[in-house]
């Protein structure tokens, strides 16, 4: 059944929380032993990054939306990513991870990415944007708190994951409602629309940055010495709820992301060659090819009153 | 109980122009009712620091009271107001105006052709014709925000503002980035420790080039009054050449929208920020916003935009979707008005007992902006479908003053019962103007103040200030049903 949008826009503003709901100083932070605290430090700034890319995303759609509801929608959800940055990094904060003031800095694959959308998010249509920031959401987002959601004790962690995945869980379902919207544009529009965002150059550095992204994070689980088939089975949901809906489906560019959801899920795809090689390539890219970080990555903060 | 051949609801720009038109027609014998305790309305009331038309102060008056004086291209409200008050002056209004009478209700008897006026704690009043001259920006509106009882600082409405409180060293918040906002910002960041503006949409923004009018200029204007409407008229046809660009989307609309860029692009460095301050709806379709000095003001290192959807207000300050409390000693609400664009200001029951809120309810409507049939002898000022979107306000009341001073001077002259537009009348000139509203910026997709929840425009007119102005030129009698008074019955001579 179609999605009542105004509905859930009321519940999304119904359902606003903030950092100062949150007992930082709760007991509990005790619980992180010094050798998950380690492995956990570059893991949560990388979790923190990737809530940007995800706003960033949403910041896009909130100005490609069809209706004035579904952009308040997205303008929530633009804020909502950053609300979860922020209490990830408050979270790092409580456990002593951060040095000062300094906010950590992501890996260099999630930096091309928040490069890529910054520079070209805002001229891509909503059908390509639609499509990939829930690839992105159930991936990368999903996976990842999950992971943290079953291996990290501290109570203060579980109530803010408790808090973030039910925002994520609206995200979701409204990013696979508008999938299914999507979908019911005629197949020429469709598939104008796929030629038209593939042919343009700016779209391979997107390719060539979204690509590696998956496989660092893979081997990032690896590293926490979590089996990898938690990301797996993320990257599977988006197929699996996509099928559900019969115009989704219909959408070239699902398909393509569901296609290349089926290659990083398979170990013994020759598509890892290529993947895994761009992510020694991409670590070696040089700092001072990398642009400035644009203004909004700044707006992150721990404080939960400014 | 005496009737009075006029009452006038309203001593703002409206009433007291309304008073000057009847009194230059030979009328005397009307009467101004005014809540407040000075006359000015929405010049009265907003005071707060910046406040400025952004309408040339040329074409922002009246042509029948001429002020050779206006210190800049665009006034202050105080310039503006000391003008309203001088009008007041200069046709010995003062005596006329009943201060602290607000106006709780209108009714009309048909048998007598007459209104009578209900005002709060106070005998009613009967007048042969009315002038609702309460004007569109008469009620400060707070916007509809959660927990707004639950804030404990200061809170201050750009329309009724605190002189008492001291900025100085405070941390202010304001919520809105309209017309009031993009004046009172420059100038709050000049005085508070730090400054938090809370944007929901970003308008297009347009220089404003305000010069000072040299003595020698004045001088001309005094000695040589046909200057003066050269000056207007260039003026005048200034704007309404800007109406082909703004109130309809044309090839010109991007024009408007290359210019408010640059603008933007010159003031602005940062992108992102650009990108905030970027509109999302064709130029014109809500408030075009005249100022050089909000964007350098929103780049001082004391001010920050933020974009954020406001969540809901706090004990201590305001809660946005990014989970941040955006602590504040003081709240602006520069957040417009509680303009009607259904139901009416007051209660007003016409012929039959009929309601006109009621008729409103979907949204307001009336003849030619000026009269409702089935409510005669009525007139109003700022009525449904009158509001210019790229021209001054002055010109379309001045038109409308002397559309209906004309309608009351044949009330009287003619000893009418009644006079009432006819309803068919009605009917085709609303319809003609929704279709001419169809094709214009207003209605072209944005949520502006301009319309209703349905998104119903009864607000603006989809024309030239010319048309809108020509179709009040001339009050055709044959559009309303004309009721003269039944002639007294001859006294019948005593029989001895």
């Amino acid at each position: 059944m179609a999605m009542d949008f105004d509905d859930m826009l009321r519940k999304i503003k119904d359902r606003q929380w903030a950092l100062a709901d949150i007992e930082w100083d709760a007991p509990g932070a005790e619980m992180i032993s010094p050798e998950l605290h380690a492995k956990l430090k570059p893991f949560m700034a990388d979790l923190m990054w990737i809530e940007n890319v995800g706003a960033r995303g949403f910041a896009a759609m909130a100005k490609k939306a069809p209706t004035e509801t579904l952009r308040e929608i997205y303008r929530y959800f633009h804020a909502e990513e950053q609300k979860h940055a922020n209490a990830e990094l408050a979270l790092m904060r409580r456990w002593g991870m951060l040095d000062g003031d300094e906010i950590p800095q992501p890996n260099i694959n999630v930096k091309l990415v928040i490069d890529f959308l910054d520079q070209y998010a805002d001229s891509m249509s909503l059908s390509f944007l639609g499509t990939v920031i829930p690839m992105l959401e159930v991936a990368l987002d999903g996976a990842l708190v999950k992971f943290i959601m079953d291996e990290i004790e501290d109570p203060v962690c579980q109530e803010v994951f408790k808090r973030i995945n039910a925002d994520e869980s609206r995200h979701l379902a409204v990013d696979f409602a508008v999938m299914d919207v999507l979908g019911h544009a005629e197949i020429r529009k469709l598939l104008i629309e796929l030629v038209g965002g593939w042919v343009k150059p700016t779209f391979m550095i997107g390719v060539l940055s979204y690509v590696p992204l998956l496989n660092k994070m893979r081997d990032n689980i690896v590293a926490m010495g979590v089996d990898e088939e938690k990301l797996y089975a993320a990257l599977k949901r988006y197929g699996n709820v996509g099928e559900r809906s019969e115009f989704a489906r219909r959408l070239p560019m699902y398909q393509i992301v569901k296609m290349h959801g089926g290659w990083v899920i398979n170990r013994h795809h020759p598509y890892h060659l290529v993947a895994d090689a761009l992510v020694k390539i991409t670590a070696r890219v040089p700092k001072v090819l990398l642009r400035k970080d644009p203004t909004w990555s700044k707006e992150i903060t721990y404080e939960p009153a400014a | 109980m005496k009737t009075i051949d006029v009452a006038i609801i309203g001593a703002g720009f409206a009433g007291i122009g309304a008073a000057i038109r009847l009194r230059q027609k030979g009328i005397h014998d009307f009467t101004l009712f005014e809540r407040g305790t000075k006359i000015g309305g929405t010049w009265r009331d907003n005071t707060y620091p910046g406040a400025a038309c952004d309408i040339p102060s040329r074409l922002y008056s009246y042509s029948f009271a001429r002020n050779p004086d206006w210190s800049h291209t665009y006034s202050g409200s105080n310039e503006i107001l000391g003008y309203i008050e001088s009008m007041a002056a200069d046709y010995g209004l003062h005596e006329r105006i009943r201060f602290g009478h607000t106006v709780a209700g209108i009714e009309f008897d048909e048998s007598a052709g007459h209104w009578t006026i209900d005002i709060e704690g106070r005998d009613p009043v009967r007048a042969r014709s009315v002038v609702l001259a309460s004007g569109p920006l008469a009620n400060a509106s707070f916007p509809a925000i959660r927990g707004i009882e639950d804030y404990e600082g200061h809170k201050i409405h750009s329309a009724r503002w605190d002189h008492d409180y001291d900025f100085t060293g405070k941390k202010v918040a304001v919520v809105g980035t309209g017309a009031s906002a993009v004046q009172i910002i420059p100038e709050l960041v000049k005085q508070a420790a730090s400054v938090k503006v809370f944007q929901r949409t970003p308008g297009w923004v347009l220089p404003r080039v305000n010069r000072r009018t040299s003595p020698l200029l004045k001088q001309l204007y005094r000695q040589v009054p046909a200057s003066e409407s050269l000056a207007r008229q260039a003026w005048f046809y200034g704007h309404e050449s800007v109406a082909l660009g703004v109130v309809w989307n044309t090839p010109l609309t991007r024009v408007v929208e290359m210019v408010g860029k640059a603008q933007l692009r010159r003031q602005v460095k940062d992108p992102w920020l650009r990108r905030q301050l970027t509109p999302d709806f064709r130029a014109g379709c809500k408030r075009l916003l005249m100022t050089d000095d909000y964007y350098p003001a929103l780049q001082q290192d004391n001010c920050k935009l933020i974009t954020w959807p406001i969540a809901r207000l706090s004990e201590k300050g305001i809660r946005t979707a990014e989970g941040v409390e955006h602590q504040a000693d003081c709240i602006v609400f520069a957040t417009g008005f509680d303009v009607s664009k259904a139901g009416t200001p007051i209660p007003i029951v016409g012929r039959d007992g009929r309601v006109l809120a009621q008729e409103w309810s979907k949204g307001a409507y009336a003849y030619k902006s000026v009269a409702v049939s089935g409510y005669p002898n009525l007139f109003f000022t700022f009525g449904p479908n009158s509001g210019p979107g790229h021209n001054s306000a002055l010109v379309y009341m001045e038109a409308q003053l002397d559309y209906l001073s004309g309608a009351i001077k044949t009330i009287l002259d003619r000893d009418l019962r009644l006079l009432d537009v006819r309803r068919e009348k009605q009917d085709r000139y609303n319809a003609a103007i929704q279709r001419r509203l169809t094709a214009t910026t207003w209605n072209s997709g944005c949520h502006s103040w301009y319309l209703t929840e349905d998104g119903f425009n009864a607000t603006m007119y989809p024309g030239f200030a010319t048309q809108y102005v020509n179709q009040l030129r001339t009050l055709k009698l044959d559009d309303y049903e004309v009721v003269e008074s039944v002639p007294a019955r001859p006294k019948i001579a005593a029989v001895s």
